[in-house]
């Protein structure tokens, strides 16, 4: 079961880390459009909504990646104080009132409204047309790597109520990654420990 | 057992919310669709605290209760869902927050933090509290150009807090600097939070970014002003540096000239180079150093030429439009006297600065200048270091130009003393201290001023400016050899972890705000605070102490995105301006930052502090900082133009 929902994170982050790189070809695009708007006088009017798509793309198919590495946004004022079975009990809950039938909505709308694009090959509003149907498709591509993502969360939380404790994730990059800014600035351990004596030193003083 | 009080009193509480919203359904006659919308509003809340992902809270609960109000109908509740995804997937003003994020992600891997700090440190070496003033600069610079709190305050907490302690600071005020400090990238824009706003509340990024930079400054210098104060008033808190502390050590090819750190570097460099006595130290070494020495003077020459010309130069077209500006500007109107254009501009010491502008002609004067006039040739950039204002008047009485504003010769007026007191006390150390600032803390001042010129100037849009940025953070990170493949892996990845969470929650709250409209919730909220018959500022300190106690159980992307869609549109009624209003939030998110016991700060800094340093060591050193915060509120308030001079400037 365990190596079942590693596989399920795995999906739906190389699906993340692939469009991930949106990143790049945004900064690369629009530095680029800037370079030839200014320097060369040859503005791009597709260049407007093919950012838009970039970005799009960029965020909504990270939802899943997010959501498997425990990302998205929690108010957590209580939650942490919890134990890890309240924790898991409050989630289940709320996964099923809340995210299955968010989610299943937005999938579903999602399908019907990029196949009514596709069905009048719909193009973006502008001088040199995109299609635009292959954008909103990005909308169930998004909602049902967020319902496997979230079917796979709420195995982990069923796990949890049995268990007692959560089950493990694999690591991910981490915006504060104390260990990796340690050696940035070449702090050691040590380093800290030694600075402790000094704080002791200090407080005796008084 | 602690703990077990903490949740009752959180089970408390939403006891009492839901309780108040029953209470509230039972109370009124006729339940109405309003009363729905403020039953999901509490429902909300709880739902948060209870700590399930809050935009897929938003998302379920928006769209459950959509299908409430659109009566049960199915298809009008899924084109409402996937209208609001859609809406967020195409909005021009969120497109920034993931190119902002990305740019803090590869600042912050560029790893120039620690040369910043010690550049800082040495050069500020004389003020009082110098660390933790130095600590201070180095967190706001560094908080700007990445605006992740996190990591600032991580790095600090490696960084500055061994420094302060050995030097004897006191454990609360040097925690106090280092968490305050790192919160101020929330602040100072370019900062994602003021996107956030300005989606929300449809207020333009531009205006918000040129509004916050004065508020954003004018808190990091009540900061530095604080610092200075304590280690003025409590010595023992904030002992100045010991001697050995400040040595700042001389290159070896430096020394073998002979040189001592207190030595004049002008003369000695050029006696070195001239006599060729030291011939063990290559030239190339030498003007290396002499290269550098010379940078100031010369970009300030530069700048000078360039901005003299901008000012004064009127095309043919706008010449009239553009005179009548600048007269009114510098306050010369003495009619069309046509004086003849001064020669000895050249000879006029700095100070004159007054007598320089009556001379050139002025108004109609320019304009009645013979073309044919030769423009005096301009002095070379030696002499222009020197005595730059006289100077750049010589070139004042051309054809075609006007004279330059007030504010042109005292900006540059400034400048020029600067420049000159820099060569007056440029000794060996100071140029080492000089040679770390460049490879530090002048890309950084590059890199976010320009971003932010160009967005406030009208030159780039945001979106624009923000992939310059990330493109500059993608050059300064490849300038300090740290672009790998792995870093730029990293970064990425991490901006799109950020910018699903940021933007998912905007997903959710469009869905759930629709719903909040179409059961009329909005309208009785209006109703109900129109109905307490507030003042203008009543409304203003009520709702922003409910942001503030908002900012204890929430994040501020929570509290934007689900509260200012209600706030915003209240705001009429009061005659408050939504910019105003964004400003006095994002100061306000601020505090929220530094208030116990939920400061994420706090526990950023206990994770690498020493383990005899306690949490409450560092919440009692955030608290005055917390105070300087309501008072840069109560500033702002009292004084609006802190905050809206520089919008209604450009902007108007």
């Amino acid at each position: 079961m365990q190596s079942f929902l590693l596989a399920i994170d795995r999906f739906s982050t190389w699906i993340g880390k692939t469009f991930a790189w949106c990143a790049v070809l945004l900064t690369l695009l629009i530095s680029w459009e800037v370079f030839s708007r200014y320097a060369l006088n040859t503005p791009h009017a597709w260049v407007l909504d093919a950012q838009i798509m970039l970005y799009g793309t960029l965020f909504m198919t990270a939802g899943a990646y997010t959501l498997s590495k425990n990302g998205h946004v929690r108010g957590d004022v209580l939650y942490g104080f919890f134990r890890p079975r309240t924790q898991a009990i409050f989630d289940l809950a709320l996964y099923i009132l809340f995210f299955l039938p968010g989610i299943v909505a937005l999938t579903w709308a999602g399908w019907i409204y990029a196949g009514e694009s596709l069905a009048i090959r719909e193009q973006t509003f502008s001088a040199d047309p995109l299609p635009l149907y292959p954008f909103k498709y990005i909308i169930p591509l998004a909602g049902v790597t967020l319902l496997i993502q979230g079917v796979a969360e709420i195995i982990r939380c069923v796990q949890c109520i049995q268990r007692g404790a959560w089950p493990s994730r694999e690591d991910d990059v981490e915006e504060v990654d104390v260990a990796k800014l340690k050696e940035m600035v070449n702090v050691q351990d040590a380093d800290i420990q030694a600075l402790d004596a000094v704080v002791v030193a200090k407080e005796g003083a008084k | 057992m602690k703990i077990r009080k903490e949740l009752w009193f959180g089970l408390g509480f939403m006891a009492l919310i839901v309780g108040g919203a029953i209470a509230m359904l039972v109370s009124v006659e006729t339940v109405t669709n309003g009363h729905l919308g403020l039953l999901m509003l509490s429902l909300v809340v709880v739902a948060i605290m209870l700590g399930f992902p809050t935009a897929f809270t938003l998302m379920g609960m928006g769209m459950i209760f959509t299908w409430f109000a659109y009566e049960r109908n199915t298809t009008h509740t899924l084109d409402l869902m996937v209208q609001s995804a859609y809406k967020t997937m195409s909005n021009d003003v969120l497109i920034a927050v993931p190119l902002f994020v990305f740019m803090g992600y590869l600042v912050e891997r560029a790893n120039l933090i620690e040369t910043l700090f010690k550049s800082l440190h040495l050069a500020m070496a004389r003020l009082p509290g110098a660390l933790a003033v130095a600590t201070l600069v180095t967190c706001t610079i560094f908080a700007t150009a990445t605006g992740i709190v996190g990591a600032v305050v991580t790095l600090m907490g490696l960084l500055a807090l061994p420094a302060m302690l050995r030097a004897g600071y006191s454990i609360p005020l040097a925690a106090g600097a280092i968490t305050a400090g790192g919160c101020l990238g929330i602040l100072i824009p370019p900062s994602v939070l003021l996107i956030v706003y300005g989606a929300t509340a449809g207020v333009s990024v531009v205006q918000l970014y040129a509004g916050a930079f004065f508020p954003g400054l004018m808190l990091a210098s009540l900061y530095v002003l604080y610092v200075i104060l304590v280690a003025k008033l409590k010595p023992a808190w904030a002992p100045p540096l010991s001697a050995a502390d400040r040595v700042v050590p001389l290159p070896l090819l430096t020394q073998r000239t002979g040189a001592t750190a207190q030595t004049h570097v002008l003369p000695k460099l050029i006696a070195t180079l001239k006599g060729r006595r030291n011939a063990d130290v290559p030239v190339g070494h030498l003007l290396r150093q002499l290269a550098i020495v010379a940078l100031p003077g010369l970009l300030f020459a530069l700048v000078a030429i360039i901005s003299y010309r901008a000012v004064t130069t009127v095309d043919a077209a706008a010449q009239y439009d553009i005179q009548e500006i600048g007269a009114s500007r510098t306050a010369v109107s003495e009619g069309g006297l046509a004086e003849p254009p001064a020669s000895g501009g050249l000879e006029e010491p700095p100070s004159s600065d007054g007598g320089g502008l009556q001379e050139p002609p002025s108004e109609s004067g320019a304009l009645a200048a013979p073309p044919g006039a030769t423009p005096d040739a301009a002095p070379p950039p030696s002499a222009n270091a020197s005595a730059p204002a006289p100077a750049a008047a010589a070139e004042a009485s051309a054809a075609g130009t006007r004279p330059a504003p007030t504010w042109w010769w005292v900006v540059f007026a400034v400048l020029g003393a600067i420049v000159t007191l820099f060569y007056l006390f440029l000794s060996f150390a100071r140029l080492e201290i000089f040679k770390m600032l460049l490879a530090s803390f002048f890309p950084l001042m590059l890199l976010i001023l320009s971003v932010l010129g160009s967005i406030v100037l009208g030159l780039a849009t945001p979106t624009e400016a923000a992939a310059m940025g990330a493109l500059g953070g993608f050059l300064l990170a490849a300038a300090y050899r740290r672009l790998t493949l792995g870093v730029l892996k990293e970064s990425v990845f991490l901006t799109a972890k950020t910018s699903a969470m940021v933007c998912w929650l905007f997903v959710g709250s469009a869905i759930f705000s629709a719903a909040f409209a179409l059961l009329g919730g909005q309208a009785l909220v209006e109703e109900w605070v129109l109905g307490m018959n507030l003042s203008k500022v009543q409304f203003l300190v009520l709702s922003q102490v409910i942001i503030f106690l908002l900012g204890w159980p929430l994040e501020w992307t929570e509290i934007i995105v689900i509260f200012m869609p209600i706030f915003i549109p209240l705001l009429d009624n009061f005659g408050v301006d939504p910019l105003f209003f964004g400003l006095l939030v994002a100061l306000n998110l601020q505090t929220a930052f530094l208030s116990p016991p939920v400061a994420m700060a706090a526990f950023y800094l206990k994770g690498v502090s020493p383990p005899h340093v306690t949490l409450n060591q560092i919440f009692l050193g955030m608290l005055p900082f917390m105070g300087i915060q309501v008072l840069a509120i109560v500033l702002l308030y009292i004084w609006p133009q802190i905050g809206l001079w520089l919008p209604q400037l450009l902007y108007k």
